[in-house]
């Protein structure tokens, strides 16, 4: 299996690391190979139609900032639609960052992949919150495969677990924590009585938030993970434009103190009713199983029969997002032998 | 807004359309879907023909008859400023036009996709010109084949099916910024192309479904089809005198008549629309003014009428298959419509008879022999079918109003007014839908009826 890995950071370089360091075990396992065979980042990129050295492209990546720099086969090329459109591979990984106002450059680089035959796997969810109905639509006439396990709970497989292990189940209501930095905050605000802006600074300083918080702060992280369980889970058709998204800026310590008095805790929720999905932060007791502290997520099914059954799990990180992604690739190669 | 072939059809009609833009245009957002102008399609398809048949000396004459035309029409439309640019852009599609039929001509060969990429240049030169009329009056226009505005279809050519959401999708990723830039999309209906971007057709539907599909992608308020009629009739004005403009339907009953043959869109083009409940208004290009009919998610029924409108589709025949075997036997039904369908025949029509001896379908006159031959080679011979009969040259009277559902005694209404003008009814259709009641009765009684029904439910002027 020949992937062309578009995005070159923390999730790209933990993936490259476990596709190096498992690479044995893989072929044992299920019998295939998977080799990076192009890598693009900003400024440049590098192939190898045999497979690219993956230590050496890490060693170039750290010592020089960029692929491109990658001996011999390294170029100042960084367009994606026009590497992904003149390629062999068979895979696109697609993990650039993420953008929720054009979804770019993650949206062309899907939509090429797709077009000339290949299959995703993205963890960048910008393209699936703006356009998810479309891509799937695509993936589907081409007969390809567009997955995207490492964009909701990063190695927690709430996707994988609704889809595959509860068939035959109505479910009737999902709800859940699906943002850790939020949730850290939130949960500093409350144990250490701070305020919003003191507990993001913390977060920040400790590398939970971003330099630039306000895709986690302002809900949207949550809202897209909410419009990908919603599409994928249930079958609807949303996009971020169909969400009431109200972030946690306003939360302040009065609040926290009010639902502490009724034994409960203010947390970010996206939530998938019969015909509405939101994302607001709302008091959630603290005898719910939903209600987890610190960077954890949960999500919460509500079946018609079975009851209601939880999840519960680390949320995003680069290493655990590869091995999403990993289980991806697995997938595609038993679905297609690819 | 959508205008179709007629309403472009030379350089007054042309201004005309832009002149009706213009009146709408400020105080609107308006995207404009241009038809090929007149009959270019038609002609551009005999060329395609005659070019598959090697013969290209008609072929090229034909095709030298729609290239002056355009340019007519461009040279007299345009201001001095965009006069030379769409010159030059109506060479530039006329010899791609040119060297696409040497092609076909040479190879002597016509896939379906050199087809439609033949048929295509019909509205890829009516479009430029549109936007051209629309600058020489000051508004700011764009001209975009339909694969640019972002529709996408699968490659099944002549008739591609748009790939919905990947449509949409793009639609609103290329238009929002010229609508939001006060600019007029000018979109060329009826094509559009594949995902790799190879150029494809609609097929039924054509432009009409170019203009319900941008409107669904970017959630129009409403859909205007310029045409050449007033609207939509109560009855085919050529039998009934006092047949009236039908000021609105239901989208439930537009489909209805667009499948008994009324001039209307076609129901593929309807369903966008009635999906994101868009109304649709079908107006006069040469009556702007008038109101036109409004097709939209609303079943008001007009001061209290329960029937709407009746429509007739000639050229009907009727194949009856009976056996006294047939009663019991599993089946047979199934048999019947599965051979039809394998033999390309489309049955528009089913009654069977409450004995389950007789099962009838009515298919058009010229799929007649052709389903009768199909049916006796299944059919015969196996013990419970004894005849097969035919009954050419009818015609099928439908009768269409979505108050009809929940009004009892309409069917013996219609029934009865027919009768009272000693028309036979042939065959009364079964599990017909709740907005319409249809039945055949033969070719030259076919009038009679309309009229009858039209006078029953008071529907004219
Ligand atoms: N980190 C997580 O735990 C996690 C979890 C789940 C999902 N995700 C998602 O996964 C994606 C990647 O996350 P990350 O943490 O790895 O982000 P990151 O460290 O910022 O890496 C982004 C990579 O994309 C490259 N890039 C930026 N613009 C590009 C362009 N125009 N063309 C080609 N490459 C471009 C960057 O290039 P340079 O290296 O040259 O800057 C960098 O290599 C994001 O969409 C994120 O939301 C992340």
């Amino acid at each position: 299996m020949r992937i062309i890995l578009a995005g070159f950071g923390t999730v790209g370089q933990a993936l490259a690391q476990v596709l190096h360091q498992d690479a044995d075990r893989i072929v044992q396992a299920y019998g295939f190979r998977p080799q990076l065979t192009t890598i693009v980042d900003s400024q440049g990129s590098c192939s190898d139609d045999t497979g690219l050295n993956i230590p050496l492209a890490l060693k170039t990546k750290k010592e020089y900032g960029t692929v491109a720099k990658y001996p011999r086969q390294g170029h100042r090329n960084s367009d994606g639609t026009h590497l992904i459109s003149n390629s062999e591979a068979e895979v696109v990984v697609e993990t650039t960052p993420t953008n929720f106002k054009d979804a770019e450059p993650g949206l062309s680089n899907i939509k090429a992949a797709l077009a000339n035959g290949k299959h995703v796997v993205t963890a960048n969810k910008g393209p699936l919150a703006l356009a998810m109905p479309a891509l799937l639509e695509l993936a589907n006439h081409r007969n390809r495969l567009l997955r995207f396990s490492g964009t909701v709970g990063g190695g927690t497989p709430f996707l994988d677990f609704a889809a595959k292990c509860m068939p035959g189940e109505r479910i009737v209501r999902i709800r859940g924590i699906l943002n850790g930095t939020t949730n850290y905050i939130l949960t500093r605000m409350e144990n250490a009585s701070l305020t919003f802006e003191k507990a993001l600074a913390e977060a920040q300083k400790k590398g939970y938030a971003e330099r630039d918080p306000t895709n986690d702060v302002e809900g949207f992280d949550t809202a897209a993970k909410i419009v990908i369980i919603a599409n994928w889970v249930l079958k609807k058709q949303y996009s971020l434009r169909n969400l009431d998204i109200t972030g946690i800026t306003k939360v302040t310590p009065q609040k926290l103190k009010e639902a502490k008095a009724s034994r409960a805790k203010v947390k970010l929720v996206g939530r998938i009713e019969e015909s509405s999905v939101s994302v607001a932060p709302e008091q959630v007791p603290t005898v719910d199983p939903t209600c987890v502290p610190d960077t954890l997520n949960a999500l919460t099914f509500s079946t018609e029969h079975a009851g209601d059954i939880t999840l519960i799990g680390p949320g995003a990180g680069g290493e655990r997002t590869a091995s999403a992604i990993v289980r991806d690739l697995v997938s595609i190669r038993q679905e297609y032998a690819a | 807004m959508k205008f179709g072939g007629t309403s472009l059809a030379n350089a007054a009609r042309m201004k005309n359309a832009a002149r009706i833009i213009q009146r709408y245009s400020p105080k609107n957002k308006v995207v404009v879907v241009a038809s090929a102008i007149g009959n270019t399609t038609d002609q551009l398809t005999e060329i395609a023909e005659l070019a598959k048949k090697g013969d290209l000396r008609r072929a090229r004459k034909l095709l030298s008859k729609i290239q002056l035309s355009h340019r007519k029409i461009a040279r007299i439309v345009a201001g001095r400023g965009e006069t030379r640019e769409l010159v030059a852009k109506i060479e530039q599609l006329n010899s791609e036009l040119e060297r696409t039929v040497e092609g076909i001509g040479h190879l002597r060969e016509l896939t379906s996709r050199s087809r439609d990429y033949l048929l295509s240049f019909g509205e890829s030169l009516s479009a430029p010109i549109l936007a051209a009329t629309l600058s020489a009056i000051g508004l700011r226009a764009q001209a975009l084949t339909g694969a640019e505005a972002g529709i996408a279809t699968d490659d099944n050519f002549g008739e591609a099916k748009p790939l919905i959401e990947i449509s949409y999708h793009q639609v609103q990723q290329r238009l929002d910024p010229f609508l939001n830039r006060k600019m007029i999309p000018v979109v060329t209906g009826f094509i559009a192309a594949t995902v790799d971007g190879s150029t494809t057709t609609l097929g039924r539907g054509g432009s009409d479904y170019t203009a319900t599909l941008l409107a669904a992608a970017l959630e129009a308020d409403e859909i205007w089809i310029w045409t050449d009629v007033d609207g939509l009739m109560t009855a085919d004005p050529r039998i009934v005198k006092n047949a009236a403009v039908l000021p609105n339907i239901s989208f439930g009953e537009a489909l209805e008549l667009s499948y008994f043959g009324a001039k209307m869109m076609h129901p593929r083009a309807l369903q966008p629309a009635g999906q994101k409940k868009i109304p649709v208004r079908i107006k006069n290009s040469s009556r702007p003014s008038k109101n036109g009919t409004l097709v939209s998610a609303n079943e008001s029924h007009n001061g209290g009428k329960v029937v709407k409108a009746v429509s007739i589709i000639r050229d009907v025949g009727i194949v009856t298959v009976s056996g006294s075997g047939m009663m019991g036997a599993p089946g047979v039904a199934a048999k019947v419509f599965q051979t039809l369908g394998s033999n390309n025949v489309n049955v528009m029509m089913i009654s069977q008879g409450s004995s389950e001896a007789t099962i009838s379908c009515v298919v058009a006159n010229r799929d007649v022999d052709r389903a009768v031959r199909a049916l006796q080679l299944a059919l015969m011979g196996q013990g419970y079918v004894d005849k097969i009969t035919e009954e050419k040259d009818a015609c099928i009277i439908a009768v269409v109003g979505s108050g009809m559902k929940g009004t009892p005694g309409v069917a013996a209404r219609i029934f009865t007014a027919v009768a009272r003008r000693k028309v036979n009814i042939r065959m009364v259709a079964q599990g017909s839908s709740e907005y319409n009641v249809s039945f055949v009765v033969s070719l030259k009684d076919g009038p009679e009826a309309v009229r009858a029904i039209h006078e029953e439910f008071n529907l004219g002027r």
